[in-house]
């Protein structure tokens, strides 16, 4: 490999793990707003379906 | 049932997800212009792709919102919660063109950021919709819903200028490669990959797009129940 293709290599590793660092970021923040809404749920006895 | 019929679903994404990962790093040739670092569309063309339509879902919402607010409460909410998710959801798909473009534009063009119609055009439409959700999140009082319903249009008016920007002027991003002039296009040996990583990335959107839609629909039961109960005490 020369130098130009491992550089090419690194920044697609970059680019996709960017990528997913977003995505499971966003999924993360989402399931913790779920949970905080079932435990606010029980606290008050409505149900969280 | 529907709890079974989710967990399939993720799955489904799941498998999808890993195959377009596959199709995209081991079966795609490289681009015999741009080499490996061409590999980035198969993440980045996907992601515009899926920002659009669900800012569209967003302006869908919003403008049911406007139509629906007075004669049926119950289908303004619902609405209004599509278009809250297809705003925030579109807003994660933008973020992720907006970090792997400049990732791309420095291997391809030597600089990180230009400003250029794309660009600039996609950064104002990521900006618009931040401001969207800024607004959602912060402001408080009767009129927020509909305010966020006319700034979520008038966001959805950028998607078509967008989109066509690197038809209407010159720009330092590269020409479209699909529905452009004579001659653009993809090799075929790659569109088996860009077209599964489509696939996958959809089904992923709609995935945590049913998910947002979920929470918010959640959180205006719990705030109109609230609501019934401070007017009962009140009363």
């Amino acid at each position: 490999m020369d130098e130009k293709a491992i550089l090419d290599h690194q920044f697609v590793v970059a680019a996709y793990i960017a990528t997913w660092v977003i995505q499971l970021s966003y999924v993360a923040w989402l399931a913790f707003k779920w949970r905080a809404q079932k435990r606010a749920a029980g606290r008050t006895g409505r149900n969280p379906q | 049932m529907k709890k079974l019929l989710f967990g399939l679903y993720a799955a489904i994404v799941l498998v999808l997800m890993v195959w377009g990962f596959y199709m995209a790093i081991y079966v795609a040739p490289e681009d015999a212009m741009q080499g490996e670092i061409f590999r980035i569309i198969f993440y980045h063309v996907p992601s515009a792709s899926v920002a659009f339509v669900f800012f569209a879902i967003s302006l869908a919402g919003s403008i049911g919102y406007l139509a629906c607010r007075r004669n049926s409460p119950n289908g303004a909410q619902v609405a209004d919660a599509w278009a809250l998710a297809g705003a925030e959801v579109g807003v994660v798909f933008c973020t992720v063109v907006l970090v792997t473009g400049p990732i791309w534009g420095r291997r391809a063009w030597g600089i990180w950021w230009t400003w250029d119609a794309r660009l600039t055009t996609t950064l104002v439409l990521w900006l618009i919709y931040v401001s969207y959700l800024l607004l959602r999140r912060f402001a408080a009082g009767p009129q927020v819903q509909t305010l966020a319903a006319v700034l979520g249009i008038f966001g959805a008016l950028d998607v078509p200028i967008v989109y066509m920007s690197n038809r209407w002027w010159r720009t330092q991003h590269p020409a479209p490669v699909f529905g452009g002039s004579e001659g653009s296009g993809m090799d075929p040996s790659m569109l088996p990959a860009f077209f599964w990583n489509m696939g996958a990335w959809f089904a992923w959107g709609i995935l945590i797009l049913a998910l947002r839609y979920r929470v918010e629909r959640q959180q205006q039961k719990f705030a109109a129940e609230e609501a019934q109960a401070a007017l009962n005490e009140n009363g």
